[in-house]
C-alpha cells in the first residue's frame, strides 16, 4: 500500500489560545477506512483537535495532510469532509429530503441524481418514509440519523463525528451505535469519532486515540487500550483500576505490611512505584486448588465492606492497607460463596495483572 | 438489502458505471469560494460607511456649527462664543433649568410608579395581570403628543374637567403639563426594564428571607429592593433621557414654559439661528449621553439572580394586598385609558366640549390637502420597516456569526445611535445634506435613512440576541457542505429568523410613524408626515383635526400589529408535530 494514498496525517499539531494550550504535540497517521475514536476527558482537546481537522480552527503549528497533500489553507467547504454534530444541527427549516440534498445542490448535482442518492440514502439509515417531514417532527435518534445520512450523501472522503451520540438515551445510543458501526464498514469510509464515553470508543473503534491535557497519551486497538494502559491516567480512565503505592524491595513491592510479587517491577527505575489491577483480574481463592497455584506473599485476606450486585458481576469493596479497593466476582461465583458484609474473603493477586508505573496521575475531583 | 460491492460503488464519486452515466465529479465551485471571502469584509464596510456617513456626519455638523467660528473647521475659528451667549441670555439658559426639573421629576415620578405597577405583576398573584401588562404598553402606537392631546382637552383653559366639571381657573399648561404627559409617555419603556428585572430575581429569595423570620417590610427594603437596584437605576436612567429629549408634549402643552428640545426647534425655525440651535443642541446632549452612558454602564453590571429554570409560582397574596394592587393598577391603566379615549372620541365630537354631536368633519383634514401627509407617513414607514428590519439583520448576522475585521468598530458605532437625541440628529441632518449635491435632501427619503439610522441600535440588538439562539452549529453544518455565505444566509439564517426580521420590521414601522423629534426638521413644503401634521393642526388651531390625525396614526398601528399577531400564529403551526417512537 502506498504511503500517500488517501492517509490524513496529522504533524506535530498544536493549538494555543493565548495563554492556553489546547492540543500539543499531535502526530497520528489515519489509514483509510479506518474507523479512529479521540476518547478522553471534558477539556482534553479532541473536540479541538477534530475541528482543526475539519478546518473551523486553525492550528497554531503543524500540518494536515491528505492524500499526500497539505490542506492547512483549505477552506472547510472545500474539505470535502463530513461532519456530524453532537447537537445534529439540521436545518428546522428544511424537510429531511432538503437537509440529505443540501451538500448535493451545493455541488450543482442534477435534480434527478439528488433525487437517486437521497433516496439511497434514506434507505440506508432506515428513514426513507420520513423523507417529507420536518426535523422537529422526529425523534432525538432520527435526527442524528438523517444528520449522519446528510453527511454522507457528499461521499465525504472522511467522517468526522463529534460526540454524536451524548445527547441521546441510553438504549438509543447503543442502537445507533451499531448503526454507525455498520455503517462505516459496509461503506469504508475513514471515520474520526470523538467521545468522552470509553464504553463507545472501546466498541466502535479500530484504533483509540487517548487524549489528555491536549496531548495524546496513547494510540492502540481497544484491547491494546484495556489490556495495556500505557499510564495510570489511562488505566482509571479505561474500565476500572484499584492503585497501589508502594517501594521496591528485595524484588518486590512493599505495600504498608504486605510484600507483593509483582512481574515486570524493573521496568520502572524510581524506588517509589504505583500498581494498578483491576477488579476482575483480582481472583478469589479456590480452597480446591492444588498447592502451588498460588503465590503465598500475594495471598491476602479480606474483609467485605460494601457489596453491589450490578448484574452479572457483583463488585466487593474492601479495604487494604487503608486503601479502598474493589474486586469483581462473576454473580454465578457468588451465589455459591454466600458472603455478607463484614464477611471474609481470600483473595489472589496474580504478580502478572498489575501494571506497574513510576507515576501516578492527578485525581480529577 | 444492499450487497456490499453494491454499496462500495455507490460510495466511489468517480464511477462511471452504466447505471448513473456520469463520469464527471460534482465539487463545490471554486470561484464561488473565492467571491465569498470577499463578502463578509465588503459587508462590514458598507455598514460602517453607512453608519459613519449619516450619523458622524451630521454629528460633526453640529459640532462645526457650535464650537467653530460661522461653522468653518480651523484652530484660529474655535469659540465659545456661543456657550457664552448661551448661558449669559437668562430665556434661553432657563429652558435648561426646566428640562433638567421637568425631567427629574417625571424620572422619580415614573420610577416609583412603574416599580410598584411591576412589583404587582411579579409578586402578588391579583387577576387579569395580562390585561394590565398590555395596557401600560399602549403608549408606544401612538406619537409623544397624544398626552398632549388629551391633557389639554381635559385640563386645559377649556378643558372638561377644569373649566367644566370642576370649573375652576387653573389649567395643565406649562411645567405640570409636561411632567403629566411625559409620565404618562415613558410608562412603558420604564415598565419593560423593571418587569425583566423583578422578574429575574427568584422570588425564592423572598421566601428564604421569610423562613429566616424576615418580616414582609424587610423582605422588601432589604432583599427586592436591592436586587433590583439596577433595573431601577436603567429605569430611571432611561426615561430621564426620553423626557430631556421629547418635543412634541412640551411644544404642545408647554406654553410659554421653554425646555432645550423645544428651544432649539425655536431658535433654528422661528429665528434661523442654525448657530445656536447646534449649540443648545450640544448642551441637550450633555446631560442626555450621561443618562445613555450609565445605562450602558449599569447593563453591563446587571447580574442576576436566577437559579433553576423553572419559574417559581408566586406564592398566593393576601387579599388586602390583592386588592390595594389591584385598584392601584386599575388607576393608572385607567389614566392610560382615559388618554387614549379622550383623543379617539375628541376626534369625533363636533366641538369639545361644548357641542358634543358626533361628526366626521375633522377628518377632512381640509387645512394640510386631505391625507396626503398620512399615505406618505404609511410608504415611509413601510420602507423603514423592511430596510430597517433587512439592516440590522444583516449587520446583526455580520457581528455575531462571523469575525470580521472592525467588530468592536462597527458595534461602537451601531450603539451610538441610541445616545443621540432625534432632535439633535435631525438638526445635524439639515446641516450636513443641504447640499445640492445630496439629491435625497428635500425628499421624503432622507427621511427614510434618518428614521433607520436613529432606532439602528435596538433593532441590531435584537438581530444580535435572535441569533444568539440559533444553534451556531447549523451554520457550520452547511458550511461543512460546502454552502457558502450567502447561501447560508438565504436559505438558512434568514428562513429562522423570519420571526425576529418580522418583529423588527413592525418596530421600525412603528417608530417611523409616531416620531417626532427626528423627522421635525426634515419635513418640508413637499413633504408632510402624518405626526408632524398633528403639531401643526394644533398650532393652527385645528386641535379637533389634530385628534383625528392622532387616531389615524393609532389605527394604522394598530392594523400592523395585527397583522404581525396573525403571521406568527402561521408560522407558529409549522414547527408542530408529533414526536413517534424511534
Amino acid at each position: 500500500m502506498e504511503t500517500s494514498s488517501k492517509q490524513l496525517v496529522l504533524e506535530n499539531i498544536s493549538k494555543h489560545f493565548g495563554s492556553l494550550v489546547a492540543v500539543q504535540g499531535v502526530d497520528l497517521v489515519i489509514d483509510p477506512g479506518e474507523f479512529i475514536c479521540f476518547l478522553g476527558p471534558s477539556g482534553c482537546g479532541k473536540t479541538t483537535l477534530l475541528r482543526i481537522i475539519t478546518g473551523f480552527e486553525q492550528q497554531t503549528a503543524g500540518d494536515i495532510i491528505y492524500d499526500g497533500n497539505v490542506i492547512n489553507d483549505v477552506i472547510p467547504q472545500k474539505r470535502d469532509f463530513g461532519i456530524v454534530f453532537q447537537s445534529y444541527a439540521l436545518f428546522p427549516n428544511m424537510t429531511v429530503y432538503q437537509n440529505v440534498a443540501f451538500g448535493l445542490k451545493m455541488r450543482r448535482m442534477p435534480k434527478n441524481l439528488i433525487d437517486e442518492r437521497v433516496s439511497e440514502i434514506l434507505q440506508l439509515v432506515g428513514l426513507a418514509a420520513w423523507e417529507q417531514h420536518y426535523p422537529s417532527q422526529l425523534s432525538g435518534g432520527q435526527q442524528q440519523r438523517v444528520a449522519l445520512g446528510r453527511a454522507i450523501a457528499i461521499k465525504p472522503k472522511v467522517l468526522l463525528l463529534d460526540e454524536p451520540l451524548s445527547a441521546l438515551d441510553a438504549k438509543i445510543r447503543i442502537r445507533l451505535r451499531v448503526v454507525i458501526k455498520k455503517l462505516q464498514e459496509e461503506l469504508g469510509v475513514t471515520m474520526i469519532y470523538v467521545t468522552h464515553d470509553q464504553e463507545e470508543a472501546l466498541a466502535l473503534a479500530d484504533r483509540v486515540v487517548i487524549m489528555r491535557d491536549g496531548e495524546i497519551r496513547q494510540i492502540g486497538s481497544p484491547w491494546e487500550i484495556y489490556k495495556k494502559p500505557r499510564t495510570s491516567f489511562i488505566a482509571e480512565f479505561v474500565g476500572t483500576s484499584n492503585f497501589i503505592t508502594g517501594k521496591k524491595k528485595n524484588g518486590n513491592v512493599q505495600f504498608g505490611r504486605l510484600e507483593l510479587a509483582v512481574s515486570n517491577i524493573n521496568d520502572t527505575s524510581s524506588d517509589k512505584i504505583y500498581l494498578a489491577i483491576r477488579p476482575e483480574n483480582i481472583e478469589r481463592v479456590d480452597e480446591a486448588a492444588p498447592p502451588g497455584t498460588y503465590l503465598p506473599s500475594n495471598v491476602i485476606e479480606v474483609e467485605a465492606e460494601v457489596i453491589n450486585f450490578l448484574g452479572a458481576i457483583v463488585r466487593v469493596t474492601f479495604i487494604l492497607e487503608k486503601e479502598e479497593m474493589f474486586v469483581d466476582i462473576p454473580e454465578k461465583e457468588f451465589e455459591k460463596i454466600n458472603l455478607k458484609r463484614k464477611g471474609k474473603l481470600k483473595l489472589y493477586f496474580p504478580p502478572d495483572a498489575f501494571h506497574v508505573y513510576s507515576e501516578i496521575f492527578k485525581k480529577l475531583i | 438489502m444492499y450487497t456490499r460491492r453494491y454499496l462500495k460503488n455507490l460510495f466511489n464519486m468517480n464511477t462511471s458505471s452504466p447505471a448513473d452515466g456520469i463520469t464527471t465529479p460534482y465539487q463545490v465551485s471554486a470561484t464561488r469560494m473565492e467571491i465569498d471571502k470577499f463578502i463578509v469584509p465588503t459587508v462590514t464596510i458598507f455598514i460602517g460607511l453607512m453608519l459613519c456617513f449619516f450619523m458622524l456626519l451630521p454629528l460633526s455638523a453640529i459640532l462645526k456649527l457650535s464650537f467653530f467660528e460661522g461653522g468653518q473647521f480651523g484652530l484660529a475659528n474655535f469659540t465659545l462664543a456661543n456657550f457664552q451667549k448661551y448661558f449669559t441670555t437668562s430665556y434661553t439658559l432657563n429652558a435648561l433649568w426646566h428640562s433638567l426639573y421637568v425631567s427629574v421629576a417625571t424620572t422619580i415620578i415614573v420610577t416609583v410608579i412603574v416599580f410598584f405597577f411591576a412589583y404587582a405583576m411579579t409578586r402578588t398573584t391579583m387577576a387579569g395581570k395580562t390585561f394590565f401588562r398590555n395596557v401600560i404598553m399602549m403608549p408606544l402606537i401612538a406619537p409623544s403628543i397624544v398626552q398632549a392631546l388629551a391633557l389639554i382637552y381635559l385640563f386645559g383653559r377649556n378643558g372638561l374637567i377644569t373649566a367644566h366639571l370642576l370649573k375652576i381657573d387653573w389649567n395643565i399648561y406649562g411645567a405640570t403639563g409636561i411632567i403629566v404627559s411625559e409620565v404618562l409617555y415613558c410608562l412603558p419603556h420604564a415598565f419593560v426594564i423593571l418587569f425583566t428585572t423583578l422578574s429575574a430575581v427568584d422570588i425564592r429569595l423572598d421566601e428564604a428571607a421569610e423562613s429566616l423570620g424576615a418580616t414582609p417590610f424587610k423582605v422588601f427594603t432589604r432583599i427586592t429592593l436591592p436586587s433590583a437596584k439596577y433595573g431601577i437605576f436603567s429605569a430611571a436612567a432611561l426615561t430621564f433621557n426620553l423626557t430631556i429629549t421629547d418635543f412634541g408634549n412640551p411644544t404642545v402643552i408647554g406654553a410659554n414654559y421653554n425646555v432645550l428640545a423645544t428651544e432649539i426647534y425655536a431658535q433654528v425655525t422661528n429665528l434661523y439661528r442654525f448657530d445656536l440651535g447646534a449649540t443648545i443642541s450640544i448642551i441637550l446632549l450633555v446631560p442626555s449621553l450621561m443618562a445613555f452612558m450609565l445605562n450602558y454602564y449599569i447593563s453591563r453590571k446587571t447580574f442576576s439572580m436566577i437559579s433553576g429554570a423553572a419559574k417559581p409560582v408566586i406564592p398566593p397574596s393576601r387579599p388586602l394586598k390583592k386588592i390595594s394592587y389591584t385598584i392601584y393598577c386599575s388607576l393608572i391603566t385607567f389614566a392610560i385609558f382615559l388618554v387614549f379615549a379622550t383623543v379617539i372620541i375628541g376626534s369625533f365630537v363636533k366641538i369639545w366640549p361644548y357641542d358634543w354631536s358626533l361628526t366626521l368633519e375633522h377628518y377632512s383634514f381640509p387645512s394640510i390637502g386631505g391625507y396626503s401627509a398620512i399615505w406618505t407617513s404609511v410608504w415611509v414607514s413601510l420602507i423603514v420597516g423592511i430596510a430597517g428590519a433587512f439592516l440590522t439583520l444583516v449587520a446583526g448576522y455580520i457581528m455575531e456569526t462571523r469575525r470580521p475585521f472592525f467588530k468592536q468598530g462597527i458595534y461602537l458605532l451601531s450603539v451610538m445611535p441610541a445616545a443621540i437625541p432625534g432632535l439633535v440628529m435631525g438638526l445635524g441632518y439639515i446641516l450636513a445634506f443641504n447640499k445640492p449635491y445630496y439629491i435625497f435632501y428635500g425628499t421624503p427619503w432622507i427621511i427614510v435613512i434618518n428614521i433607520v439610522i436613529c432606532n439602528f441600535t435596538l433593532g441590531i440588538l435584537a438581530s444580535i440576541s435572535n441569533l444568539r439562539n440559533i444553534d451556531p452549529s447549523i451554520e457550520e453544518a452547511s458550511i461543512s457542505l460546502g454552502g457558502d455565505t450567502l447561501r447560508t444566509f438565504f436559505k438558512i439564517i434568514f428562513p429562522l429568523s423570519r420571526v425576529a426580521f418580522f418583529q423588527n420590521f413592525v418596530y421600525f414601522f412603528m417608530r417611523s410613524m409616531t416620531t417626532i423629534s427626528a423627522v421635525i426638521f426634515l419635513v418640508s413644503a413637499t413633504v408632510h408626515l402624518a405626526a408632524i401634521e398633528i403639531i401643526m393642526l394644533d398650532n393652527d388651531g385645528w386641535t379637533a383635526s389634530a385628534n383625528a390625525m392622532c387616531t389615524c396614526i393609532i389605527v394604522i398601528v394598530l392594523v400592523m400589529l395585527g397583522i404581525l399577531q396573525i403571521a406568527d400564529k402561521k408560522t407558529g403551526k409549522r414547527s408542530q408535530g408529533m414526536i413517534p417512537e424511534t
